[in-house]
């Protein structure tokens, strides 16, 4: 007669989004010095992630490899008791190779070839910390595959396009309130393998000599998990509850559609401005089918109604020499968070960011560039799912370096 | 080359390391208007830790009394709070003399075995209620005492009455109150009331010795303006709907099952009273001497079971169904009725005094019906749910450490909030709740 019924919610945070989602736009270094603005210029391979039309432009072979570590932490205050729990993330290594091609000199066809990692965190909190029931650690990595071919129609507009093959894992860990007999919570682990396809598309203007636009337009993505593993660890008596399985989920990785402007005020200074519209409205909510349902595990579908975001994007670039250039930038973009939705895996907030930059060209063909990411962001909350209320500090501090060689 | 940029590059990366930690500033915590030094609460079962129908040593270091005590000696109180604590290793004792309930597996009669509250010994530890453990150099600041009613409070030799005050009485003849008074309280708190509606409603009605509204108020006022007297100020906690406790609402009114051919023999055997069954789920059958000349009729949806009823007997020898169940298993809607109408009246007493003394109250009936409703705590679903919903002990009716520290929270916020302090609040979720096997 004594019915057990177990339903604790899985109640979400799946994938992390972080940087206004999971824009973590860290896929050229020219560009992150310029506060992540370039959607109108041309300035190496890694332009066929900003502008796959850009690259139009270029008239040169040129390879491209660049890391940029993620230094980023965490502190959640909790309002009630005043305890304070930190993220124990380990660096974030997002790194991107970019090959440019052209089979002859002034070809109007380009051809690139991309390989980046828009997602890339780790977010593991403190043992034991307040939110632990919500989540524990959550992994996220994705890989962006885009091959990419330009065309210039004419001395003025270029435009390209490029095919995305995304593929990711998600690792997400979090204990549930269930004591075993020795008074250890219970846990889980999901662990899934995800993969989805897009599109890269851009165009760009050469209105005149000092002034250029850009439009670009990255698709949405839909990264569907299919058989995750969930791995349950709970007392014996309560194992066919929670029975290992597998899961599926999907996630969507929003459309962003920059409008982008590069002027040259002289041959040596360029300013450069960008600004972003990210459909993040997609993501609306977060389900999670199991396999097996039973009493105490039933599929979940936690909201997140996110809102599509504006990002201005902005920075400058002078060059110094022939061998050396100076960049320094910043951006502004609004949260998708709603209040009411903010979690400990997306500490999310209207954030105000900076950069700087600087190139070294050491010879004609071989030329390095460094760039230096700090944010630090703040915002209070109670979530509507967990009603866990308190405030998140966030400062990430981002250096990054890459090599250029070009023939 | 290489070199000169490990040697420019190893002391940014440091920089950056540490560079990147947000600082943590403590929030201010503050007294306010009260003054925490010594803090002595007055209760039943609630406030002495006494769960999985026992008093024992992980309940007491748990109990409402000591977890609010915690939180005072963050804003100045002393960091000792004393309590009449049993030995860690005994398997306490109960009001019935019983030992503590584990969570174990239990055969029924029909060789069914399920999850089920058990006695982690045959019999419960009687040293502990034999063996007196005042210390006039330590005195107790706990009375928590299971069974203590309000009109108890001021009872002298109530230590031969009731051995759980007997065990730390500092004299055979001294009342609950004088020994509170003379801990010499800075502050109080007072969560009486449940115990004096308790045995009605755990003797399904029968045992009505529940105390009138007046006499309630000629009690709680007696034992207020007593501590007033000492010049402490201190929190009330108004009374919860003990007929939402999972001892009453686990056991569902229509839980009888009925194939064809039982449902057609009890036909058979009531429809003449004007009773019927179906196949699938029925009410059961309960004694009600008013019901008619055999005194039996069906349960109403809104009445209730208490967790004492011999399931064994529902399953396997026909109680319920040819053997109604008798008036002590059963909370009948006049019953309830009683019942609630005495704890608002009790709850009229207890906020009006709060009022006329300037004292702090605690909305408990909120909070308990919050839980009957369910609310998530940082992450976790709570209810009032037997053994699943995270709050309650194995008994049913008292709280588990969790609960403890959730109602802890409770009486925290009332005095932030009367005395303009700033007291943390206890994380719930660092407390233990059942153990599961």
């Amino acid at each position: 007669m004594y019915r057990f019924l177990f339903t604790y919610l899985f109640c979400a945070s799946f994938l992390n989004l972080s940087a206004q989602g999971f824009q973590v736009n860290f896929q050229g270094q020219k560009q992150q010095g310029m506060g992540f603005a370039g959607t109108a210029l041309f300035q190496d391979a890694s332009s066929i992630f900003y502008n796959a039309g850009s690259i139009a432009f270029s008239n040169e072979n040129s390879v491209n490899v660049s890391v940029t570590p993620i230094f980023a932490n965490v502190l959640y205050v909790d309002s009630a008791t005043g305890g304070a729990y930190r993220t124990e993330n380990p660096v974030g290594t997002p790194f991107c190779a970019y090959g440019l091609f052209q089979h002859k000199k002034n070809a109007k066809f380009k051809f690139g070839f991309g390989i980046y990692t828009p997602f890339g965190s780790t977010v593991q909190w403190e043992d034991n910390w307040i939110g632990r029931f919500a989540i524990a650690r959550l992994k996220l990595q994705a890989i962006y595959i885009q091959p990419t071919i330009s065309y210039r129609l004419s001395k003025k507009i270029g435009i390209g396009g490029g095919f995305i093959y995304s593929k990711g894992s998600v690792n997400l860990q979090k204990d549930i309130p269930i004591q075993d007999s020795l008074g250890n919570y219970s846990h889980v682990e999901l662990n899934g393998k995800a993969a989805g396809f897009g599109f890269n598309l851009g165009v760009n203007f050469q209105i005149n000599e000092n002034f250029s636009l850009g439009l670009s337009y990255r698709s949405k993505i839909k990264m569907n998990v299919k058989q995750g593993d969930a791995d349950f660890s709970v007392p014996s008596s309560l194992a066919s509850n929670f029975p290992d399985g597998y899961f599926s989920g999907t996630l969507p990785l929003p459309d962003v559609a920059t409008i982008g402007f590069a002027y040259k005020t002289t041959p040596k200074c360029t300013f450069v401005l960008d600004i972003n519209h990210v459909g993040w409205k997609s993501y609306d909510t977060l389900a999670f089918d199991y396999e097996e349902n039973t009493t105490s595990l039933v599929d979940t579908k936690s909201p997140r109604n996110y809102k599509n975001i504006i990002a201005f994007r902005a920075g400058a670039e002078y060059k110094v020499s022939e061998v050396l250039s100076l960049r320094c930038g910043g951006g502004f973009g609004f949260t998708p968070v709603q209040d009411g939705y903010l979690t400990p895996e997306t500490p999310d907030a209207n954030r105000i960011y900076g950069t700087l930059g600087v190139s070294c060209q050491f010879n004609k063909r071989f030329s390095m560039d460094a760039s230096l990411y700090y944010t630090h962001i703040k915002r209070a909350g109670r979530n509507i799912e967990t009603n866990l209320n308190g405030t998140f500090t966030t400062i990430a501090i981002a250096p990054g370096f890459s090599l250029i060689y070009n023939w | 080359m290489i070199r000169n940029l490990t040697y420019f590059l190893l002391p940014i990366v440091a920089l950056l390391f540490c560079a990147c930690k947000p600082k943590f500033t403590k929030e201010e915590v503050s007294k306010g208007e009260i003054n925490p030094t010594r803090f002595i609460m007055i209760g039943g079962g609630h406030t002495a830790g006494y769960m999985d129908d026992a008093l024992y040593s992980e309940g007491q270091e748990n109990s409402l009394a000591n977890l609010i005590s915690k939180q005072l000696a963050l804003v100045g109180g002393e960091q000792t709070f004393y309590q009449a604590l049993v030995s860690p290793n005994s398997v306490g004792i109960g009001l019935s003399g019983f030992a503590r309930f584990i969570l174990g597996f239990k055969t029924d009669c029909k060789g069914v075995e399920a999850l089920s509250p058990l006695r982690i010994s045959s019999a419960g530890d009687a040293s502990i209620l034999s063996i007196n453990t005042y210390n006039s150099m330590q005195k107790f600041q706990n009375f928590g005492i299971p069974g203590l009613k309000l009109n108890n409070v001021s009872t002298p030799n109530y230590g031969s009455i009731n051995p759980f005050f007997g065990r730390m009485a500092s004299s055979v003849t001294t009342t609950v109150l004088s020994d509170a008074i003379a801990s010499e309280p800075t502050f109080f708190s007072l969560f009486l009331g449940i115990e004096d509606v308790l045995d009605f409603a755990k003797s399904g009605g029968t045992d009505d010795n529940m105390p009138t509204v007046d006499a309630f108020e000629n009690d709680y006022t007696q034992v207020v303006e007593t501590l007033l007297n000492n010049g402490a100020k201190g929190v009330l906690a108004k009374i919860p709907d003990i007929t939402k406790l999972p001892y009453f609402t686990t056991i569902p009114w229509n839980g009888l099952s009925l194939d064809e051919e039982n449902s057609i023999s009890l036909n058979n055997f009531y429809n003449q009273l004007g009773y019927s069954f179906q196949i699938g789920i029925n009410p059961f059958m309960i004694v009600d001497s008013s019901a008619n000349i055999f005194a039996v009729r069906q349960i109403l949806e809104n009445e209730l079971f208490l967790l004492s009823l011999p399931l064994d007997s529902v399953k396997c020898n026909k109680m319920g169904t040819l053997f109604p169940i008798r008036d002590e298993f059963v909370l009948d809607l006049n019953e309830l009725q009683t019942l609630r109408n005495r704890i608002a009246g009790y709850n009229g007493v207890i906020s009006s005094l709060a009022t006329q003394y300037g004292l702090a109250i605690v909305n408990s009936d909120n909070f308990f019906a919050n839980l009957n409703d369910g609310f998530i705590y940082n992450g976790v679903s709570m209810s009032a749910k037997f053994v699943s919903g995270g709050a309650y002990s194995l008994d049913g009716i008292h709280f588990n450490a969790k609960g403890n520290a959730l109602l802890a929270n409770e009486f925290l916020k009332s005095i932030n909030q009367k005395y303009n302090s700033r007291i943390p609040l206890l994380n719930a979720n660092s407390y233990d709740g059942i153990y599961f096997p």
